[in-house]
């Protein structure tokens, strides 16, 4: 099953995210609190996709984004994002992002994104 | 039903003790049927919902009334929402922008009104004739979005339905934008819970609405099913949940899910 990087800095998204993903059959490959650790983490573990907060302390989530994707072009990053942050998931789309969710999510939504980034529906 | 239309005697099946069959009369301000007249500046709310196993119209003054039209549902559904007592106010809208936090990609933009009775929003166009419950709204802010290829400041409402969050964009003029956030807002406002909570407990609703089971809360949180019990109950009593088990499962209501909405929005800032 692919393998998921996820990118958040509150560490109750990160278990919830853990679980869903867990729960829909991806393994997880490690979990990062800001942008930076993100970057260094993707370098180690080479994810199959990476769940992206966006407001983040150290380095946000675009700024680490342009980092993985200059890292490795054709990284799978999906991005998560509130009600509001358009411009900043425009931003990232335009920098290769490959999805966006918008919290508050519903779990077999997350799912459905993720599998559909991973080329598995 | 045409503009040039003056009565429409159309066959209808009202509930009343069981559906019993008749005839509704529509005029171009009433709607009789079964000895009853309602004048639509006197419907106090509208909406289209399953009852007693059929796909029915409720039509609320004072008491509700059940109406089936059959074929015709739609056409009538459609003539009343336009017809409603109502604060109304011509917009674009986008509806769903967004369900369950994934975007809808095949809503367009259509031209027509928000229109705001006692008891919903409606974004009514020649399309879509879509109602908000007052309880079902989440929040309403201003942002900025692409319509066409501008960039324009919209209103983003975003609400419940079947238990997803849901976001909708309108624009219209600035003015009336502000008028219109400002009303919004109030009617959210009267619908929060009056205590706050705490962050667990809004950790929890999340959680909930995620569609995580109380298991896994119990282990994301590690508190005991106890403690994830007593919880369970503060947010029944404030009406933000109810039980559907016996073993403290519970669900959302729509105020619920809309405070999760509200408390995402929180974190992200």
């Amino acid at each position: 099953m692919p393998k998921v990087l996820i990118v958040d800095d509150t560490a109750f998204m990160r278990k919830l995210l853990r679980n869903i993903l867990f729960s829909g059959g991806f393994d997880i490959a490690g979990e990062a609190e800001n942008g930076k650790q993100a970057v260094e983490m993707y370098k180690q573990l080479k994810p199959d996709i990476v769940t992206m907060d966006i407001v983040m302390p150290e380095m946000n989530g675009i700024e680490a984004l342009k980092a993985i994707k200059k890292l490795d072009p054709n990284a799978k990053v999906v991005m998560c994002t509130a009600v509001g942050q358009e411009q900043m998931v425009k931003a990232a789309i335009k920098l290769g992002a490959k999805g966006y969710i918008v919290k508050p999510f519903q779990a077999p939504k997350v799912i459905e994104e993720l599998k559909k980034v991973a080329g598995m529906s | 039903m045409s503009s040039g239309e003056r009565v429409l005697k159309i066959p209808v099946e009202y509930f009343d003790n069981g559906w019993k069959k008749g005839e509704a009369v529509i005029t171009k301000d009433a709607i009789s049927f079964a000895g009853n007249t309602i004048r639509f500046k006197e419907i106090q709310d509208l909406e289209r919902l399953k009852f007693e196993g059929r796909d029915a119209l409720r039509i609320k003054k004072d008491g509700n009334y059940y109406l089936d039209f059959g074929s015709r549902q739609n056409q009538i559904f459609k003539y009343l929402a336009f017809n409603l007592k109502s604060d109304r106010f011509a917009v674009y809208f986008l509806s769903p922008a967004t369900r369950g936090g994934v975007v809808v990609s095949d809503s367009k933009w259509e031209k027509g009104y928000l229109s705001i009775t006692d008891e919903a929003l409606w974004f009514l166009s020649a399309s879509k004739q879509i109602r908000i419950s007052i309880q079902n709204l989440g929040s309403v802010e201003k942002d900025i979005r692409t319509v066409g290829k501008k960039q324009r400041v919209v209103l983003v409402v975003t609400h419940v339905e079947n238990g997803e969050v849901i976001t909708s964009f309108i624009l219209c003029p600035e003015t009336t934008m502000d008028m219109l956030q400002e009303y919004i807002q109030t009617f959210i406002e009267k619908a929060k819970p009056k205590e706050k909570l705490s962050e667990v407990e809004e950790q929890i609703l999340t959680m909930v609405y995620t569609g995580v089971d109380s298991v896994s809360v119990e282990s994301i949180l590690g508190v005991t099913t106890e403690e994830l019990n007593r919880m369970y109950d503060r947010l029944v009593d404030l009406g933000l949940a109810r039980v559907v088990k016996i073993r403290k499962e519970i669900e959302l209501t729509p105020r619920g899910v809309a405070l999760v909405s509200e408390i995402m929005k929180k974190a992200a800032r």
